[in-house]
């Protein structure tokens, strides 16, 4: 029955020093709280938080501290008890500059009134859109798009098939396995909760084959669940990308610039899940995820870490890094940013914070032997040997024709270059500059329609 | 931890990388063609040998050379040129004189490679280039095959293509396999080279898309033109799977696409047919392959794949 | 093309035509004869002789008559006057040198079409006085002389072994075939452009330096 599914493309990234294979047999510590957290106010895709506190408020732990600044935003909540100190600007590990709100620490981990769902199995599609948007909840593989608005699809959109994201395809990363094994049926009940409020029939839960355990503990959360099945998929990078999952599970593909939702499908990570089903259950608020500590630490694990935790707190718990470390990076190693500031928070979308040796100095560049391997490994078959020559030869024109727009910058190509080029560094770039010539030919456009709106309002007034 | 601190590097994602090198491609295409090369020495001897040296000697130091005259970045070391220098002596007779192979290797690492912008930007094979060169300015030197040391008459010196297409029984297959015939020093061991090939494709290195294709092509035309055994002979006889798994596999002057590979192989191989049943030449290997490499970036425009997710758009 | 806003000497001009704008190896111009019969140095002096003929007097004749000639029918007007001079030159040739004409063959009636001197006709000889005009004819036509007998003595040296037919390479060796051929004069005026471009960027730059001391 079980035929092997796969996208075309893709990589097996090879693991490096407490990779999965040593982090996989960590179970979730919790990482004690700090004495101040530094919680930022925008932790996800969208406009940033609005702070609701001042220098000296008293909150309590998932008090609301900042709500959402717009549609397409997520609230903040507090993490811990204690004394708001200060709102500042810090920097993040992705190297944006932010608001922050630090809270000390009062240990006392005093909670806010919770208010769980009176008929959870009976929320309306509202209902469950503002549970999630009140919570805070953001895409927790890393991408931080805020859930409720991924929950909200556009008129005319039906949402057929929730598809649940459990490959973790990124080397060292292993957050998502431990939750799999650890709370596998509080999953399965918020993605069953998350059906019956959208009367959605059908959910897949895709895992890496070389997560049998997962795989096992998933199977047997939900073997009496209706409509719930879990898939096995080929290991293979990015099989946690959104368009490659829908694709190796239904076949369907995502046109380019299109949502999951143009295919009916909605994509959700396994943490994600379990902070809805948290929320819905227990009114609890997004102020804690795993995280896995991989690479060069003395102690690799994954922890339980609240939200505005500094880095150098959950290092100093992993028994500090090895000397031979020359990289921090915040996620996997593929697509992860990397950072060289210790005092950054630990944000929602922190899935891992690796700490890589020597092996991340970037080679010299050699040239380009063409030999196509690039184009064999991207997952969405782009020509990764053509986009570069455009991008660098600054004809951005052809590289958009070329589909540059639909690179998901995953790394595939510049993983397995012979001649070490920095492809995916060089397709940022100019997935950059054609999106700014795209605002700047959009607003030149506009400018002009106004322009013309005003002299023919002029012109009949003159007529008048 | 500040000390740590220090010394941390930011960059861009990805920060790890697959293990394959330029250098480690070519060491594997090298140990891919040693079979044949000592296939060649073991039928004709230390001359063979000594060709294969200068050849490999004459490229690697033209490209040092270049590369340090002209203040470039020296790459000499990536072993591209020790192919080149190999393919080079494994398409010139084991008689010729010493010079051959040095005005080949010169001609191709100097003319054809560095001069079009060094590895990765030659319009032609730069081993193809520097034997079509060599056979049209010293056909009499490069088209005279010396017996090898195991062949019993030296009546039979003419090539075996030279043979077949007169009659093709005058040929035994397994002749053709162990490389007991007259031809250039690398070609005439069929099985080194299927080994050498299949090594190639089994890596990864070469894709199985162009020599399967190039092949079938040419068998196929030989099987209409004078039946089985004429096309298997064929096949196996002269420079074709030399030039199939090595040449035309060639990363630089081959398509990218998949569908444009079939059509690079199938080119050769029609090519390679015409040229051996219809025109002047004994051999079309190396002409058929260089005009499929000039072909290759027009192959290239009209076979561009459809990306994922891609929307056609109309009008 | 020629510089207007200067003025333009008989000497000037003449070294315009034989270096700055050279038309093998600059304008590109002559192609056919360029790669057609440089097989041999001798071939290469007297096919750039007999194209000079008929430069010189084509520009002469064509600048006299620049007034006179209307605009619209200046182009057949050209083909008239540069074909008799063709034609006189193949005539002189055939009863004097029958031995080159016959080696040079089609290639000496091929002159009017040749492109270097349909362009110095219509760029220069219509816009400028006789005088200036048989300088530009003399310069370009010995800057083409020039430039096929360099490239054909160093095709002749590694095709035959010989120069100007008197071999100079020792007895073992082996022509190279190839230099005899099309191919080979592609690949003999590829590198000799290379080494004069070579040349004219390093004589630039020393122009550029001294201009900047003085």
């Amino acid at each position: 029955m079980f035929k092997p599914r796969l996208f075309p493309g893709g990589v097996h990234p090879h693991e490096g020093v407490n990779g999965k294979e040593v982090n996989k047999g960590n179970a979730i510590r919790e990482l004690p709280a700090p004495e101040r957290v530094v919680i930022p106010l925008s932790q996800h895709i969208g406009a940033p938080a609005k702070p609701v506190v001042a220098k000296g408020d008293h909150v309590l732990m998932g008090q609301v501290i900042a709500e959402a600044g717009g549609f397409v935003s997520a609230p903040v909540h507090s993490s811990v008890s204690g004394t708001v100190a200060e709102i500042s600007t810090v920097k993040l590990c992705n190297g944006n500059e932010t608001q922050a709100i630090t809270i000390v620490n009062d240990f006392k981990d005093e909670w806010v009134e919770l208010h769980p769902a009176e008929h959870p199995e009976t929320l309306s599609q509202a209902e469950l859109q503002s549970i999630v948007r009140g919570a805070g909840i953001v895409g927790m593989g890393g991408a931080t798009f805020p859930t409720a608005v991924k929950l909200t699809p556009a008129s005319g959109k039906v949402i057929e098939k929730f598809i649940l994201n459990g490959a973790e395809c990124e080397p060292y990363l292993t957050a998502d396995h431990r939750l799999m094994l650890e709370k596998p049926v509080q999953i399965i009940d918020g993605l069953r909760l998350m059906m019956l409020s959208f009367g959605v029939k059908e959910a897949v839960i895709g895992i890496e084959d070389n997560k049998k355990d997962a795989i096992a503990a998933m199977k047997a959360a939900c073997r009496d669940v209706e409509g719930i099945r879990v898939q096995a998929l080929p290991v293979r990078y990015p099989q946690g990308g959104e368009k490659q999952l829908i694709y190796a599970i239904t076949r369907r593909e995502v046109p380019a610039g299109g949502l999951p939702i143009d295919v009916g499908c909605v994509v959700c990570n396994v943490g994600t899940v379990y902070a809805i089903q948290q929320a819905i259950r227990e009114g609890k608020p997004l102020v804690q995820r795993v995280v896995t500590a991989g690479g060069l630490m003395n102690n690799p694990g994954n922890y339980l870490v609240r939200v505005g935790t500094r880095v150098r707190s959950l290092i100093e718990a992993c028994g500090g890094v090895k000397p031979e470390v020359r990289q921090l990076v915040n996620g996997g190693p593929m697509m992860g940013v990397a950072f060289n500031d210790v005092d950054a928070p630990i944000t929602k979308g922190t899935s891992g914070i690796l700490a890589l040796g020597p092996e991340a100095i970037d080679p010299p560049e050699g040239p380009c032997i063409r030999c196509g391997r690039c184009m064999r490994h991207c997952p969405m078959k782009l020509l990764p040997v053509h986009m570069d020559q455009n991008v660098r030869d600054e004809n951005y024109e052809e590289a958009e024709r070329l589909g540059i727009m639909s690179c998901i910058e995953c790394g595939a190509c510049t993983y397995v270059c012979p001649a070490k080029r920095m492809l995916t560094q060089s397709f940022r770039m100019g997935k950059k500059v054609i999106a700014a010539r795209q605002r700047a030919a959009k607003e030149i456009a506009q400018k002009a329609q106004e322009e013309l709106k005003k002299e023919q309002e002029a012109a009949g007034k003159e007529a008048k | 931890m500040q000390q740590m601190q220090k010394k941390l590097i930011i960059a861009s994602s990805p920060h790890i990388r697959d293990s394959v090198t330029t250098r480690r491609i070519m060491q594997e295409v090298c140990l891919a063609l040693a079979p044949a090369g000592i296939a060649g020495i073991v039928y004709f001897g230390v001359d063979a040998l000594k060709l294969i040296l200068i050849s490999v000697c004459t490229c690697v130091l033209t490209e040092y050379l270049y590369q340090r005259l002209m203040n470039q970045k020296v790459t000499a070391g990536d072993w591209s040129a020790v192919v080149t220098g190999l393919l080079i002596a494994y398409n010139v007779p084991a008689s010729a004189p010493w010079w051959i192979p040095v005005v080949g290797g010169v001609f191709a690492i100097l003319l054809v490679k560095q001069l079009f912008g060094g590895i990765g930007s030659n319009f032609a094979n730069p081993a193809l280039t520097a034997r079509a060169v060599l056979f049209i300015s010293w056909g009499s030197i490069m088209g005279s095959y010396p017996v090898t040391r195991y062949m019993e008459d030296a009546v039979s010196s003419a090539t075996p293509l030279a043979l077949l297409q007169q009659d093709p029984s005058q040929v035994s297959v397994w002749t053709l396999l162990i490389g007991n015939h007259g031809g250039v020093l690398g070609e005439t061991c069929a099985i080194a080279l299927i080994l050498g090939g299949v090594y190639l494709i089994i890596r990864g290195i070469a894709d199985w898309r162009i020599p399967v294709s190039f092949i079938c092509t040419a068998f196929v035309c030989f099987l209409l033109q004078g039946g089985f055994d004429l096309a298997l002979k064929e096949v196996l006889a002269g420079g074709l799977l030399l030039g199939a798994f090595f040449m035309a596999t060639d990363y630089v002057t081959t398509p990218t696409s998949v569908p444009g590979r079939f059509i690079m192989g199938a080119g050769c191989g029609l090519l390679l047919f015409l040229i051996r049943a219809f025109a002047n030449y004994p051999e079309g290997c190396s002409f058929a392959i260089l005009f499929m490499n000039v072909m290759t970036p027009m192959i290239d425009r009209f076979t561009m794949p459809k990306y994922f997710g891609e929307v056609k758009k109309h009008g | 093309m020629a510089d207007t806003s200067k003025k333009l000497t008989f000497w000037g001009t003449f070294m315009n035509g034989l270096v700055t704008e050279n038309p093998t190896f600059t304008l590109m111009l002559g192609m056919c004869p360029t790669l057609g019969v440089t097989t041999a140095a001798m071939n290469g002096v007297s096919m750039g002789l007999a194209t000079t003929f008929v430069l010189v007097f084509s520009n002469l004749f064509i600048s006299l008559l620049r007034n006179i000639i209307p605009d619209k029918v200046r182009i057949p007007s050209y083909i008239v006057i540069i074909a008799s001079f063709v034609t006189m030159i193949d005539l002189m040739m055939q009863a004097y040198l029958p031995d080159l004409r016959a080696v040079l063959g089609t290639y000496i009636q091929l002159i009017v079409v040749n492109c270097i001197i349909f362009a110095r006709a219509e760029s220069f000889a219509a816009k400028n006085p006789p005088a200036l005009s048989v300088a530009d004819g003399l310069g370009m036509g010995l800057g083409f002389t020039i430039s096929i007998t360099l490239l054909s003595m160093v095709r002749e040296l590694f095709g035959s072994g010989s120069v100007f037919g008197y071999t100079v390479m020792p007895a073992s060796y082996q022509p190279m075939a190839i230099m005899n051929m099309v191919p080979g004069g592609f690949i003999t005026l590829g590198l000799m452009m290379i080494v004069i471009n070579a040349i004219k960027k390093m004589a630039a730059g020393r122009g550029r330096r001294e201009e900047g001391l003085a």
